[in-house]
């Protein structure tokens, strides 16, 4: 099996009519960009329309991204961006202009959203793995979106107690994570 | 640090809840089938003082993307869930130049009038670009824009 192609590689040959390069471009960033959308706020219909707008809009920057081993964080960027600008639109705070003209230049990658890369969710898996009891089972059950009456049964406690104990891991994972960070 | 939103979906990624939906990733490969090749995109600019897209008092949005030597002006309709474009390209882009209104899921080719002027009815809401074909020389894209009622 060959090895999989470099990320400005597969931009070079999407613009050149490779449609399996675009494929691949969508296989590799696709989850994280719904990821993304999703972790800003956005119904799945509304997150479904910003992912194909940051997809539109990479198709129309082909051949004019600045950076194209950068891709990955220009779409997080741009999904995010479109994210921010549906929500604006939804609480009519600022004009359709501006959803527009703020299109400009977002080669810069996205540093929030490199947790959400493969490698950043091997380690936050690994950390939660290493919590103790009975934080380990809590975030996982925060994982899958567990109500807090379902997972006050599952844990054996109090409803009122679930809040604050998953709060405390939460903390206490982030504080890992973020140490982590700064260690390497 | 980490905000928390996107700490909380890199659990729910990690864990494999909230997974892209398959329709999503369909859409998105689908996305290269509307590629314009040696397009040339035409930017939003501002129409009045308002900025590049104002709304009139009948909720018409009006839009202005510019590229050099073309410009043009868009009026989006959006009724009864459908979007309805009136637009002009100026300068006349000649006689055997046609317009291609876009969505992802349909596309509609006009002819321009005498004064520039061209309209497609009855578009799905979503996303939206227009496209200018010039015999001879590169087409002009406008950059797309979401029109939703």
């Amino acid at each position: 099996m060959p090895d999989p192609r470099e990320p400005a590689e597969l931009v070079t040959a999407a613009a050149e009519d490779d449609r399996t390069a675009w494929d691949e471009l969508e296989a590799r960033y696709g989850p994280r960009m719904w990821a993304v959308a999703r972790a800003s706020g956005l119904s799945p219909s509304d997150a479904a329309d910003a992912v194909q707008g940051a997809w539109l809009r990479l198709l129309q920057n082909l051949h004019t991204l600045r950076d194209p081993a950068k891709v990955g964080g220009w779409l997080m960027t741009t999904v995010r961006r479109e994210a921010h600008a549906f929500l604006r639109k939804r609480h009519d705070v600022s004009p359709l202009d501006q959803d527009v003209l703020s299109l400009e230049a977002v080669d810069e990658p996205d540093p929030a959203s490199a947790v959400l890369e493969a490698d950043g969710r091997r380690l936050l898996w690994k950390q939660v793995s290493a919590l103790h009891e009975p934080c380990r089972t809590i975030i996982q059950l925060v994982a899958i979106d567990l109500g807090n009456r379902q997972m006050a049964a599952r844990l054996g406690m109090p409803v009122g107690s679930v809040g604050p104990t998953k709060a405390r891991c939460l903390e206490k994972l982030r504080t890992l994570i973020s140490s982590q960070e700064t260690a390497q | 640090m980490i905000n928390d939103e996107y700490f909380l979906a890199a659990l729910r990624l990690a864990a494999g809840n909230d997974p892209i939906p398959s329709h999503v990733s369909a859409a998105a490969r689908d996305v290269y089938g509307l590629r314009v090749p040696r397009a040339v995109t035409a930017a939003p600019a501002a129409r009045t003082s308002a900025g590049s897209d104002v709304r009139d008092p009948d909720g018409c949005h009006l839009m202005r993307f510019v590229t050099d030597g073309l410009t043009f002006d868009l009026e989006v309709t959006v009724g009864d869930g459908l979007i309805d474009v009136a637009g002009q390209v100026w300068p006349h882009p000649g006689d055997d130049a046609v317009i291609d209104v876009k969505t992802p899921h349909l596309t509609l080719t006009r002819h321009i009038a005498h004064n520039g002027d061209f309209a497609a009815t009855g578009l799905p809401p979503g996303w939206l670009s227009v496209v200018c074909h010039r015999p001879g020389r590169a087409p002009v894209q406008t950059r797309w824009v979401r029109i939703r009622p």
